[in-house]
């Protein structure tokens, strides 16, 4: 069934973007991350222009994280005072991101940057991740105990504050940095970038596992929200209809990969994600490699 | 579409034999108003008309030109940067660049016009008027051409116009679903031994309608509006998601 879409203006099958929205969600679902740095590549390889994938794909991933976030503040595991100043960095960083975006766009370079952020951002983080579990893998039977609390050169900075859900006594200078490199990145990769949170609010904040995940869908809604109104009000590229297709798919997908997820254990199901992460880097970093079929390209100017 | 054409084509027999006297050429649209519907997949529209002399081998011909809304567009050549990595390189930017450019002729342009005729009414796609500012290269206007084929949204000369009993005439102009929307301007020409005799302008509109244009208003008339409307249909998708789905 082909479906005229307004903003992209292309016509596409809307059984194809529900297929895509449900496999995706079944994946974020399965992982607890949002999708968003599946769904916007793929937009983009069937055809969608980058500008209107990367703003769909951020409003899509309100949609998805919204319902994911009222399950996680029903059981208590939102830390809304760390989420609040994650977020004060997420807003700064997504309208400082989106005005990247705007100029990238004039300068013609939009689908490298995207690109090469997706290469860079999601190599680490795959490579990390797999690497992690691996090893949290090997040592399930030598059971090392951590040390429960690591003072680093963090603590000393100034400005402390109390994070009690979070059990944490830490200057809010950390939590707004990482706030604010989410929300640049949110902006020019169209994620709601949890899959970049979650392990940089256990490594780097030292946040417990426990309320993680409530606290990324926390700040992952409100920064999407904001790349979203962003993206319409200064670009003009948010397709309702697009992120409606694909959040009909995703809600139903994630529904059954959460069911899934449960049967799996946490080492195994983040190497599988890590390796799906990296997996996604790789094949974009071989679309910057190789050499292109047509060396012209053409656009509208600005 | 072809019995409906053949009626068109009746209807318009009698016009014709009062036309000898007064029309070398007459010629209408089978629509003038394309409706792009949240549905649409393309659509097509037929020119067809009839001349007083013979059309065809040995008589006339007829040229049938269709153009779209202009818009500037920015052609970019890709560049190995260490020579791995290809990057957006030099630039030309063309401006005035029409949407949609269709030609269809009893012969191909270049054979029944000499070179100053069809530039002088911009007859075929070498002879488009696309003047470039930025990198001078003339691959760039080649890579325009070639581009703009390939989208389906100019076509030269890819089907003639079809005679009938050597005075009638008609072409089909097919639309593709990335048609931009805006008005269109169709010309009819008639050629007689290498000079342009009789020139008839139509004109059609290709609209948005229903959803679709009410979409597209939207987000460019209230852009502010138009994302925090975005925002709460994706928050209330999402929780209906979850209430629908929590106990099934």
């Amino acid at each position: 069934m082909q479906v005229y879409l307004p903003i992209a203006e292309m016509s596409v099958d809307a059984l194809l973007l529900m297929g895509l929205g449900f496999g995706v969600g079944w994946l974020s679902g399965l992982f607890g991350v949002g999708g968003g740095f599946l769904l916007t590549p793929l937009l983009i390889l069937i055809g969608i222009p980058s500008p209107v994938a990367v703003a769909s794909g951020a409003n899509q991933t309100l949609g998805a994280s919204v319902s994911g976030l009222i399950a996680q503040w029903r059981r208590g595991n939102v830390d809304a005072k760390m989420g609040t100043v994650l977020l004060a960095g997420g807003v700064v960083g997504s309208f400082a991101g989106v005005q990247l975006f705007a100029l990238l766009r004039r300068v013609g370079q939009v689908d490298l940057a995207v690109s090469l952020f997706y290469v860079v951002v999601l190599g680490t983080v795959g490579a990390l991740m797999v690497l992690e579990s691996v090893r949290a893998i090997l040592r399930r039977r030598t059971a090392v105990r951590r040390k429960l609390h690591e003072h680093t050169w963090a603590h000393g900075l100034p400005m402390k504050m109390r994070f009690r859900k979070s059990r944490l006594y830490i200057s809010v200078i950390p939590p707004f940095l990482v706030g604010f490199g989410i929300g640049v990145l949110s902006a020019v990769m169209g994620v709601g970038g949890g899959f970049m949170l979650v392990p940089a609010m256990i490594y780097l904040l030292g946040m417990p596992t426990s309320v993680v995940i409530g606290t990324s869908l926390f700040q992952v809604v409100f920064v999407a929200a904001n790349v979203t109104l962003l993206q319409a009000w200064q670009l003009g590229t948010v397709d309702i209809l697009l992120t409606l297709l694909l959040l009909a798919g995703g809600v139903a997908g994630a529904q059954f990969g959460a069911a899934m997820g449960t049967r799996l254990r946490g080492e195994e199901t983040r190497a599988l994600l890590g390796l799906l992460v990296l997996s996604v880097a790789l094949s974009l970093l071989w679309g910057l490699l190789k050499p292109p079929g047509n060396l012209y390209s053409a656009g509208p100017a600005f | 579409m072809r019995r409906w054409l053949l009626a068109a084509l009746l209807l318009l027999l009698p016009l014709t034999a009062r036309a000898q006297e007064e029309e070398p050429l007459v010629a209408a649209l089978s629509r003038n108003e394309i409706e792009v519907t949240t549905g649409f997949t393309g659509a097509s529209l037929v020119v067809f008309g009839s001349t007083a002399a013979p059309i065809g081998p040995g008589g006339d011909e007829v040229l049938v030109v269709a153009r779209g809304p202009t818009r500037a567009v920015v052609v970019r050549r890709k560049v190995p940067v260490a020579g791995v990595v290809w990057v957006n390189g030099p630039s030309a930017r063309f401006a005035q660049v029409p949407g949609y450019y269709v030609i269809a002729g009893t012969r191909p342009a270049w054979q029944i016009l000499p070179e100053e005729q069809r530039l002088a009414h911009a007859l075929g796609l070498d002879s488009l008027p696309l003047t470039s500012t930025g990198a001078r290269s003339p691959g760039f206007r080649a890579a325009l051409l070639d581009l703009e084929k390939q989208s389906g949204l100019w076509l030269e000369h890819t089907e003639p116009v079809e005679i009938a009993g050597s005075r009638l005439f008609h072409v089909r102009l097919p639309l593709p679903a990335a048609v931009p929307t805006g008005d269109y301007r169709v010309e009819v020409y008639l050629v007689r031994s290498r000079r342009i005799v009789a020139r008839q302008e139509l004109a059609f509109r290709v609209d948005r309608m229903g959803a679709a244009d009410r979409i597209a208003t939207v987000a460019q008339a209230q852009p502010l509006l138009y994302g925090l409307a975005c925002i709460a249909f994706a928050a209330f998708a999402g929780w209906l998601g979850s209430v629908l789905f929590r106990r099934g």
